[in-house]
């Protein structure tokens, strides 16, 4: 099924008031965008056409990528400059929502910024990125996962290629925590039973994975839910972690759980790979790291992408960078030489990964495949102004502690 | 003309800088605290005349501040910790600035430095400095184990309330000992001459001309460091992270930073604006009563 965008016009008015359902009384993301998910692809319109094929790339000056900090290898950024004669600008956002924010009001002005698929829409009916000329971007069909070619987010790439691919699961030392995590009929139960490490148990710093943990937990699988009574109840059952084992958030697990600081993390699959790569003490041994997370229609699994900022004077250049990324070469170097995070490439595959040495093999099921996606995959999609509040409202209740 | 323009045009850099820097900024936050969200692109859509103000987030605001609202625990949590904060602080920053006042001679100019070192480095390199020193294995714990202070060693980064509120008395404690060694250091010793002619002892003294004296000091610095501890939001983050030692900060940074609904954060500032301007006044009232008394001592 995909879905149409009869009413983006309407959402590109100035209006105050969120528009939560279009005329015939579906519900609608930002600018009446329909809303993504799995199971209902969703094609992006266009609000100009893309740029003309067969363009030479401008050269010259600054190109400038926004993007989280440290989520990127610098090395590459220099190599890009040199090969097309400019000087590129990494600059840092906080969160992907600061990072729009920044860039609608006109504080930065970026070539290419990094994009996740729940805030596509607003980005396009926003009209804050460009849609893609794909003639530019070859590798994108002969290098990456099928799945993500044409995405359901973004039939067609109209205005994203993908980036990093990782799903959210359960990280911890294995030399602390004595419960087989993995072997528990719900896993997610292990942060209500973790009195015995008060102090060293932390959850992921972002509404959408912390209260879309709690449904998981109880066996709600639409975590793009926006019924209150649903939320409400997670927000309620998250609340009692802090008599558990006082909850703490954040979204330094690669660091803190190799280094002992925290033993038990919600976590990215990227997480555990960083662990092994970057941060893991001298003298602690692979096997004191372990992840978990659930079979495929339980676990959320989402991708980051780029897209190309409506502010660009190198629309080419920046259709090049995209392509750049998605390089086997450029994509692996990334991917083992700094970030940590799997890009969606064909080439790498998990059994390669361990046999390289790469990843250690208690931490393989860190590793994705095309398999983990499809129609019946979880992923943390966009949501109507009214349920976006709702997810924020229940956070911020949690992070208050009253 | 040119002489009566001429010595109230020395102020007119610094009010230019109040203007720019201040009063637009503030009015800036109360705009959009009473404005609205561009629902496309979840901007907060500022509201610059009175007229036209949209009072809907701050009585939302103002209703989960009440009891049983989400706010009013972060709230009291954040009262609590600023004012053992403070006490802690007058504690520690008194004693000092009275020893450097009072009897600290040649070395005086040596402390004061030492006092105002620790601000060539960014507090945040220093909170994190803190998070080395306070790990399960850090010196901290060494030392206190070692000295049989504690007989394990103690989570102090695991969530707990002391290390925030010890984190912010750190942090902010020179700002209070500076006004305070000020004041301290004005006070003529004549009075406390006469005060012992008198036959007062020196806890007398101390009492009843002293502590009087130094009180513009001890409010001064009291304000100087309880405004920026009422915002703070990252000394909680760095040597907590735990919900159940989040301040009132800490949602302000949320709603702005994270999602649509940035005039809930403004809305919370233009709150605790008004709750530290009640601070100021008594303040402001006191020092204006302090100038008026000071003929009569």
């Amino acid at each position: 099924m995909m879905s149409g965008a009869g009413s983006f016009l309407a959402g590109c008015s100035s209006s105050t008031t969120p528009e939560s359902k279009s005329k015939n009384g579906e519900p609608v993301g930002p600018g009446g965008l329909p809303m993504a998910r799995p199971d209902r692809r969703v094609k992006m319109p266009l609000w100009e056409d893309p740029i003309d094929s067969g363009l030479e790339p401008e050269t010259g000056g600054t190109f400038t990528v926004f993007n989280y900090p440290a989520y990127l290898y610098k090395k590459l950024l220099k190599e890009f400059g040199e090969k097309y004669n400019v000087d590129v600008q990494y600059t840092a956002f906080d969160n992907i929502s600061s990072g729009i924010q920044r860039l609608a009001s006109g504080a930065v002005t970026p070539d290419v910024m990094e994009m996740t698929p729940d805030n596509l829409s607003r980005a396009v009916a926003g009209k804050l990125i460009k849609p893609l000329n794909l003639d530019y971007i070859p590798n994108l069909s002969k290098n990456v996962w099928p799945d993500l070619v044409s995405p359901f987010y973004d039939v067609g790439s109209r205005y994203t290629v993908p980036y990093t691919i990782y799903a959210t699961g359960i990280f911890w030392r294995a030399d602390k925590v004595k419960e087989d995590i993995a072997s528990m009929s719900q896993p997610w139960d292990i942060f209500w039973q973790a009195d015995a490490y008060k102090g060293k148990t932390a959850l992921l710093s972002e509404e959408r994975e912390t209260i879309g943990m709690a449904l998981l937990r109880k066996g709600h699988n639409d975590i793009n839910t926006e019924d209150p009574k649903l939320i409400d109840a997670a927000v309620a059952d998250l609340k009692e972690l802090y008599d558990v084992c006082n909850i703490k958030v954040d979204d330094i697990q690669y660091q803190s759980v190799p280094e002992g600081n925290s033993w038990l993390h919600q976590a990215w699959s990227g997480d555990p790979i960083a662990a092994y790569i970057y941060y893991l003490p001298k003298g602690t041994p692979p096997t004191a790291l372990a992840y978990w997370k659930a079979d495929k229609g339980q676990v959320p699994v989402q991708n980051d992408c780029w897209s190309i900022c409506a502010t660009t004077k190198k629309p080419v250049l920046s259709h090049l960078w995209l392509n750049y990324l998605l390089d086997n070469g450029i994509a692996y170097s990334n991917f083992v030489d700094f970030n940590g995070y799997q890009p969606p490439i064909n080439e790498i595959d998990p059994a390669t990964l361990v046999k390289k040495g790469i990843v250690p093999e208690n931490l393989q099921s860190a590793v994705l495949t095309n398999e983990d996606l499809g129609s019946d995959s979880l992923q943390y999609g966009t949501l109507t102004a009214r349920g976006q509040q709702l997810w924020q409202d229940g956070y911020s209740d949690f992070l208050a502690a009253g | 003309m040119y002489r009566r323009w001429l010595w109230p045009g020395f102020a007119l850099p610094g009010i230019l800088w109040l203007i720019l820097l201040f009063v637009v900024p503030a009015y800036a936050v109360v705009a959009v605290g009473f404005g609205t969200v561009d629902p496309v692109l979840l901007q907060p859509v500022p509201l610059w005349n009175p007229a036209d103000w949209n009072t809907g987030w701050l009585v939302e605001v103002l209703h989960r501040l009440q009891p049983g609202g989400t706010f009013f625990g972060v709230a009291v949590r954040t009262i609590v910790y600023v004012g053992v904060a403070l006490v802690l602080s007058l504690l520690v920053g008194y004693p000092v600035a009275y020893y450097i006042a009072r009897h600290a001679g040649r070395t005086k100019n040596l402390l004061l430095v030492l006092i105002i070192l620790p601000l060539w480095i960014s507090y945040l390199m220093r909170m994190l400095a803190w998070v080395n020193l306070l790990a399960i294995d850090g010196y901290v714990n060494r030392f206190l184990t070692y000295t049989h202070v504690l007989s394990e060693p103690r989570d102090w980064l695991g969530g707990q309330s002391s290390t925030v509120i010890l984190a912010l008395v750190y942090g902010y404690i020179p700002y209070l000992i500076l006004p305070l060694y000020a004041a301290l250091d004005r006070i003529d010793r004549s009075h406390l001459e006469a005060a012992r002619d008198l036959g007062a002892s020196p806890w007398a003294t101390f009492r009843t001309v002293t502590l009087p004296l130094s009180k513009a000091g001890i409010l001064g610095g009291a304000v100087l460091i309880t405004l920026p501890m009422f915002g703070d939001y990252y000394t909680p983050n760095i040597v907590s992270g735990a919900p159940t030692t989040s301040m009132l900060g800490n949602q302000i940074d949320f709603y702005f930073h994270y999602g649509g609904q940035p005039t809930i954060g403004a809305a919370i500032t233009v709150v605790l604006a008004i709750f530290l301007t009640v601070l100021m006044a008594y303040y402001m009232w006191t020092i204006h009563r302090a100038a008026r008394d000071v003929p009569a001592v």
